[in-house]
């Protein structure tokens, strides 16, 4: 079924990556009407994001007086870096830069390194406020990680593997969505809460002045804030292997399918953004252990009761 | 290159903007706001996200200004809004300047004095005239200046006059951007910034800390870090300065600092119908009703903001300029009531703000407290259904044509031997300790203090 890809992959990857960001980015411009005086057209809008992105590549960077320059600068890398490492176990149709047996452990693992970086970008500057940011990120990660872990490890149930290949393979005829629609969901809560962007935006609130982003400018800007869209197309990258049959579907090839199916789930998120206010952890917090831990686990045993009965 | 040459138009093109208000502001500060959003600039939550400084006020030699300024990156832009009829001119102002790759006149972190007159003249290159101190070329210069301004948030001290930009004290950062790091390292009323000698920016080497430093750093989990909020805070009532404790991101304590006053003859903005009508002049119950609901607009918009919901805060925002801009009751109510009506009904928002900040009746009226936080009877989401019930009520009497007899203004009385907002500020303070710094933020909001009331009863 999965093919290795070939080597030009590797480099092709982070670039795909940014221009999904990109084009992520610029459609919630276009939607969010937040840039864009009334009457602007949507072409200037749509550019916003990648004008942006320019005038912070051309910006100073800042430094606060006794940061920890070092490893403010390792949490901001390293937002980029496990979004694109996040990216290379999704299939591209029934293509994937990697396909380990342990497929969707490995993408959990490349999530945890984004716990790491907001934390570390947050403590670096020595500043109260992007501290709290730093630490908000940790108390979110508390609250959704255990519903996403489970979520995942439904969908790898239902194909008896970890492998991400098998899983796409285990959906012929039915997609995990269909018949997990409660893992589906709080996948893609989980998705939006480890990109901390939208209503899981806390880490970054206004309300501290931005948060673990509040004191860098120019290009250390563009890593956070870009980095986190790149999270945010990994996500919904990866729920089309793990719960919409990867690439399947008529007509088009599987690559086509895949860009597709990311897009929707891309723009379904981008539009629900705007339904919730920031969910604040702590209060996230209960929610997640309360109801949507049960619910996983119900689904998992669900799961687990059909595959056994096959 | 000419990509080089285009990108400080591009900068200049829809530049985000960090708005302070100074005290007594308030006009300058909505024609600001609305200017901004017609440009459809974004406004910055601090000053690390800002190319521009705009100042709505009368900017004065206020030291935690110009330690802001330092804070802001290169490029950037100054201008003040002395006068609300200026805020068109001065934006444009703003975008010239940054295309044109000059600052604007900007203020100083030592005390100037002399008020300003028009804004920005242009050509003034800001307060970086001490050596290694780069432009965006930023070459590498050994050794750095030491901090000369406040260090916010020191232990055993009172931090009057000291930086207080963003809530976060600051020092000279070294050359790159001049940070406003509220030194975490620096409770043990260490002085910052020895010489490390370099500089981490563009190519430069990454400067490790010192051992010495991280030691402080590390008696943060004991410390409580005592620093100032305000007044400059995105979302913030302006002026307003808390000192308060954190351990953590909980408040330990809070207690409002000393303001600076409004400046005398002019009556705060929001009051001003129910002031001028006891001061015998003609208003009709119909302008009141219409300040009172741009009023509690301004509040919802400014809760909805803290809260994190930017879009049903822009749509209160923006109506709240559409009423002072004179939009007629009727074409503006549908709208109005489709915002009170979805943000009452967010379950979300009940179940995220609900238990926050309780205020009882019987509490209040102890304290003095009238108007809405009085009604409300609860907490930080009855107050807020309480400012979305008198808005509705007063889209609905705005066309009324009755002499105002009334003093009830949109925070409560104003014939007390108290101003309102003194009232709910003294009000909300005990329920701040305790709570998460997003809760404390959401419990000031949902009170929205005016400072511009503080200075007394308004005599114009």
């Amino acid at each position: 079924m999965a093919e290795a890809a070939p080597l030009w992959a590797v480099p092709v990857l982070p670039v795909a990556l940014c221009l999904g960001a990109v084009a992520a980015a610029a459609f919630d411009a276009v939607v969010g009407g937040g840039s864009g005086r009334p009457g602007a057209g949507v072409l200037a809008a749509a550019s916003a994001p990648l004008r942006e992105g320019l005038r912070l590549l051309a910006q100073q960077r800042r430094t606060t007086p006794s940061a920890d320059t070092a490893l403010g600068r390792v949490g901001l890398g390293l937002v980029p870096v496990a979004a694109v490492l996040a990216a290379a176990v999704v299939p591209w149709g029934f293509v994937q830069v990697a396909d380990p047996a342990v497929g969707i452990v490995w993408f959990n693992a490349m999530e945890v390194l984004a716990w790491a970086a907001v934390w570390l970008a947050g403590w670096g500057p020595n500043s109260v406020l992007s501290l709290i940011g730093g630490y908000r990120f940790l108390a979110q990660g508390l609250a959704y990680e255990l519903p996403h872990m489970f979520a995942l490890t439904t969908a790898g149930l239902g194909a008896e593997s970890l492998r991400v290949s098998e899983v796409v393979g285990a959906q012929q005829g039915l997609w995990f969505a269909v018949w997990m629609p409660a893992a589906f969901a709080v996948y893609l809560l989980s998705a939006v809460a480890m990109s901390f962007w939208g209503p899981f935006g806390y880490p970054l609130g206004g309300d501290v002045a931005g948060g673990a982003v509040a004191e860098y400018s120019g290009v250390d800007r563009l890593l956070l804030l870009g980095g986190r869209w790149l999270l945010l197309t990994a996500t919904a990258a990866f729920s089309v292997p793990l719960f919409l049959g990867g690439g399947r579907g008529p007509l088009l090839p599987g690559w086509g399918w895949t860009l597709l199916k990311t897009a929707a789930v891309l723009a379904v998120l981008i539009l629900a953004r705007r339904m919730l206010p920031v969910l604040r952890a702590e209060r996230y917090m209960e929610f997640a252990w309360m109801v949507l831990v049960p619910l996983t686990l119900v689904q998992a045993l669900f799961v687990a009761v059909v595959v056994l009965n096959r | 290159m000419d990509l080089i040459g285009a990108l400080p138009r591009l900068a200049a093109r829809r530049p985000p903007v960090l708005l302070v208000t100074m005290p007594g502001a308030t006009r300058e500060r909505l024609a600001v706001e609305a200017e901004l959003t017609g440009r459809g600039w974004p406004s910055a939550p601090g000053p690390a996200a800002a190319a521009g400084l705009v100042v709505a006020g009368r900017a004065g030699g206020a030291q935690w200004l110009g330690d802001l300024w330092n804070g802001m990156p290169r490029p950037r832009a100054y201008v003040a809004v002395a006068h609300a009829g200026d805020a068109p001119h001065a934006l444009d102002l703003l975008g010239r300047l940054l295309s044109s790759g000059r600052e604007g006149d900007a203020p100083r972190a030592v005390s100037a004095g002399a008020p300003r007159g028009a804004p920005g003249q242009g050509g003034g290159d800001g307060p970086d005239h001490h050596p290694g101190a780069p432009g965006s070329g930023a070459r590498e210069t050994p050794g750095d200046e030491d901090g000369r301004s406040g260090r916010g948030g020191q232990e055993g001290r009172d931090g009057r006059g000291q930086a207080r930009g963003q809530g976060r004290g600051q020092g000279q950062g070294r050359k790159q951007g001049r940070a406003l790091g509220l030194g975490l390292g620096q409770g043990r009323g260490q002085g910052q910034g020895q010489g490390q000698g370099h500089g981490g920016h563009r190519g430069g080497v990454a400067g490790l800390p010192m051992a010495g430093r991280a030691d402080d750093r590390d008696g943060l989990r004991l410390d409580r870090l005592h620093l100032p909020l305000g007044p400059a805070l995105a979302d913030w009532p302006a002026g307003l300065v808390l000192d308060v404790a954190l351990q953590g991101d909980v408040l330990q304590s809070a207690e409002a600092h000393p303001w600076e006053a409004a400046p005398a003859g002019r009556y705060p903005f929001w009051g001003e119908p129910w002031l001028r009508a006891a001061g015998g002049e003609a208003v009709t119950r119909g302008a009141a009703e219409r300040r009172r609901c741009a009023s509690h607009l301004d509040s919802v918009g400014r809760f909805l903001a803290v809260s994190g919901w930017p879009r049903p805060a822009a749509r209160a925002r923006r109506l709240r300029d559409r009423l002072l801009q004179g939009a007629a009751a009727g074409e503006l109510a549908p709208e109005v009531l489709r915002l009170t009506r979805g943000v009452a009904r967010s379950r979300t928002l009940r179940w995220l703000t609900r238990g926050l900040g309780e205020l009882p009746a019987g509490r209040a009226r102890e304290l003095g407290v009238t108007g809405p936080a009085l009604a409300a009877d609860g907490d930080v989401h009855a107050r807020l259904r309480v400012w979305l019930g008198e808005i509705e009520r007063s889209v609905h009497g705005m066309d009324d044509p009755r002499a105002l007899t009334g003093v009830d203004g949109p925070r409560g009385r104003l014939d007390g031997p108290r101003p309102p907002s003194r009232l709910l500020l003294a009000a909300l303070l005990p329920l701040l300790p305790g709570a998460e710094f997003a809760c404390a933020r959401l419990i000031l909001a949902s009170f929205d203090p005016d400072p511009d009331e503080f200075a007394g009863a308004g005599h114009g």
